[in-house]
């Protein structure tokens, strides 16, 4: 399969023209019914979306123009998904576009790139992440799912959980077990997976906001061919480690804050809270810390911009970013008083918000991509120099 | 490199037993190592070369000033480089300016603003101190409190009113009629109390003439110290935070090296957290004063770095001392020192709660305009 062929050096624009055309692009193009939705979408929703982003050639920032990225430096990325951001673009099927494809790029073979990154690029193939398992959370590498070679194919056997939308998935990247007798991170492999096989059976979880976009993944002996493992055998901890780098950074963006603050002023408008004094205290308070959070993703993304590089000490801005979310979300969930009881759309008067919903929805924050309390272990041990 | 030299100096300055003899005495700080740093040309950072300074940044400032903050070193530099310097930049009286702020620069004076009165406060206006016209000048009556840098100052901006509105006025120390006295701060350094008894400005040593908007500079120079203030916060909190993990990575109980406890890494890494956030608001703080931005944003930015820098500095000099127990609560150990430089910090020039205010203030008046 044949790339696209680049028709601009987006790197070569000033950082200004670069933002307009951006935020032209998606203002144009983006669908206003999907716009800030409050949940995630379906496939079949955000289709064409996805296909005219990618028919522009603007699907993927930071693949690299000859595998039909955009190959942004850094500081471009960042303009990238800043306005893709403020436009309130619905989030699209992108653990293809995010993590595998990446991963390809850096530690697959040619074939596979050839194969794979096309179809990401034109929605055949719909990629689904399959790490945790119901034994294997904060502890990764304890997992169990297991394979072994059969002639020229792997046998998978095992569950997956957590999975995001991998009902509307074709394939499942995994990390699987490949060798018992060794230290446990020296056992796994990094594997891709047809979905469309017997054997693999999804089951959705509903989550406490309501909403079915967590799944399990249950593989019972499901077969891919041997060409299927991405780097060596037993390699797939490494491999899945160089994903790393941007998606660090982006963790710690103070956007979903910053939607939440915005909501709760709105709120406060509505509600009449901002004559009460010991409110405003406390609105002040929770604003400056998600001034700080900003400030503090600043400090970093200007390290990226100029081409500086830093470690561990990246995970301060998840844990203060996801943390100051969920405690915006309860101060509205508190002021509301009774009406922080209702779910759905509340009436404030002429207007209307869901109270509850970010409450909830944020729960998720500080678990996902490593907990709050696995971040302040790497940061004790890596950054800090503490004894284990 | 003006930050390797600043380390260096406090490399070889830091003394914290001869620290411990300064308490409790006038002016507080080593004459001697002060003259160093006026001879390292430390003073003159922000006076604008006209007037012999370096014509720096506040970048450059507070470099030196966080750095010296690490040894408790930093005292007289805020009060008198920044809080004074930056007062008297913006006056209207040339020839008062160019004597001031070039012996400012040199070492060789020591300008310090006297604007606070009876239990303190960030509004400069909020005075009784009067500036009662006469024959050969004005005479100041009134009572300024909280002044830092006193104990070592040449003399004094003071801050007045009259019919016309507020001015700012020289006094020199031994002036007739004034009286500077002491009121002792958690780090047993000297909180100046001047008293004007009468004290005569002659017209040559007006700085900045009565007028509603007379002391618009001095409100400007009030936000620029604040952050200042901010940069040695973030060395005291550096400095105390470094002592508490070397001391976490060597103090054995139960077998083990407490560090190594899941509880107190945590607690630790809290710490961390609120110190890197406190120099990244410290960084866009700085950047906007240099960067020139307009009155309401760096006012805002200026409120958003004393508050965090201020609750981050005694959150974690605060949590040293548990970190350490026991040791920790006595004198002789050093971490206390730390502690009670970032209580007079975080107070002066407004702490987190009267920032929190003002910030809120002004947010609400930004969205009107």
């Amino acid at each position: 399969m044949d790339f696209p062929t680049p028709t601009q050096d987006w790197n070569a624009m000033t950082d200004e023209e670069f933002r307009r055309r951006a935020a032209d692009l998606f203002g144009t193009h983006v669908p206003r019914h999907l716009c800030h939705l409050n949940r995630r979408p379906r496939w079949a929703e955000v289709k064409d979306w996805y296909m005219t982003m990618s028919s522009h050639g603007w699907l993927v920032p930071g693949w690299p123009v000859e595998y039909g990225g955009m190959g942004l430096s850094p500081a471009k990325f960042l303009i990238y998904v800043e306005e893709l951001e403020r436009s309130g673009a619905p989030r699209v099927m992108d653990q293809g576009l995010m993590n595998l494809g990446p991963v390809l790029i850096a530690r697959g073979s040619e074939a596979q790139r050839r194969k794979y990154l096309p179809r990401i690029l034109s929605g055949e193939h719909l990629w689904c992440q399959g790490y945790s398992e119901p034994n294997a959370g904060s502890d990764l590498a304890s997992l169990r799912t297991e394979a072994h070679l059969e002639g020229d194919e792997f046998v998978v056997n095992g569950q997956k959980i957590w999975t995001s939308v991998a009902f509307d998935a074709t394939h499942m990247f995994a990390l699987v077990r490949t060798d018992k007798t060794v230290k446990k991170q020296a056992g796994i492999s990094f594997l891709m997976i047809d979905m469309n096989q017997p054997g693999v059976t999804v089951r959705p979880i509903r989550n406490i906001a309501g909403h079915e976009e967590l799944c399990e993944v249950f593989l019972d002996n499901v077969r891919t061919p041997r060409d299927c493992l991405v780097g060596g055998l037993n390699e797939g901890w490494q491999v899945a480690k160089a994903l790393l780098g941007f998606e660090r950074i982006w963790s710690g963006s103070p956007r979903q804050s910053i939607l939440a603050l915005l909501r709760l002023e709105r709120f406060a408008k509505l509600s009449g809270k901002m004559d009460d004094a010991g409110f405003v205290d406390r609105l002040t308070q929770i604003k400056m810390d998600v001034l700080d959070s900003a400030s503090a993703y600043d400090r970093f993304a200007q390290i990226m911009r100029t081409g500086g590089s830093f470690g561990f000490e990246v995970s301060v801005l998840k844990i203060w970013a996801t943390e100051t979310c969920q405690r915006v979300t309860e101060l509205m969930v508190e002021a509301a008083g009774e009406a922080g009881t209702l779910t759905g759309d509340v009436d404030l008067g002429g207007e209307a918000i869901d109270i509850l919903y970010p409450f909830l929805e944020c729960r998720a924050f500080t678990i996902y991509g490593g907990s709050s309390q696995v971040q302040r272990n790497i940061l004790a041990k890596s950054v800090l120099n503490l004894p284990a | 490199m003006l930050r390797d030299s600043a380390a260096d100096f406090v490399r070889a300055s830091t003394d914290h037993k001869r620290l411990r003899k300064l308490r409790g005495t006038s002016p507080g700080y080593d004459a001697a190592l002060a003259r160093q740093m006026g001879e390292l040309g430390w003073f003159g950072i922000l006076v604008p070369e006209q007037y012999s300074g370096l014509g720096l940044g506040f970048a450059a400032m507070a470099v030196v000033v966080q750095e010296l903050g690490k040894g408790l070193l930093a005292d007289p530099m805020v009060p008198i480089v920044v809080l004074a310097g930056q007062t008297l930049r913006r006056g209207g009286n040339e020839a008062l300016k160019e004597r001031q702020l070039s012996g400012l620069a040199s070492g060789s004076l020591a300008p310090c603003v006297a604007w606070q009165e009876g239990l303190g406060g960030l509004d400069a206006s909020a005075i009784e101190t009067r500036a009662d016209a006469t024959g050969e000048g004005v005479r100041l009556v009134g009572r300024k409190r909280f002044v830092a840098g006193a104990g070592g100052a040449t003399g004094f901006l003071v801050t007045a009113k009259s019919a016309r509105g507020c001015g700012i006025y020289w006094v020199e120390k031994d002036a007739p009629g004034l009286k500077v006295s002491f009121e002792w701060r958690a780090d047993g350094t000297p909180s100046g109390v001047v008293e004007l008894d009468g004290v005569l400005v002659p017209p040559a040593s007006v700085l900045t003439a009565p007028s509603a908007q007379g002391l618009l500079g001095l409100e400007r120079a009030i936000e620029e110290a604040a952050v200042m203030a901010s940069a040695e916060m973030l060395g005291v909190m550096e400095a105390g935070l470094q002592m508490t993990l070397e001391y976490m990575r060597n103090r054995v109980q139960f077998g083990k090296p407490i560090g190594s406890f899941q509880a107190l890494q945590h607690k630790a890494v809290d710490l961390y957290v609120q110190q890197e956030l406190a120099r990244a608001v410290l960084g866009e703080a700085v950047q906007a004063l240099d960067g020139g931005a307009s009155g309401a944003e760096s006012s805002m930015i200026a409120s958003r770095c004393k508050s965090r820098c201020s609750d981050a500095g005694t959150r974690i000099t605060r949590e040293a001392i548990q970190l350490h127990g026991a040791i920790g609560f006595t004198d002789e150990y050093d971490v206390g020192l730390y502690l009670k430089r970032a209580l007079v910090l975080s107070g002066w020039l407004g702490n987190a709660s009267a920032h929190r205010r003002r910030f809120a203030a002004l947010s609400a008046q930004h969205a009107e305009v």
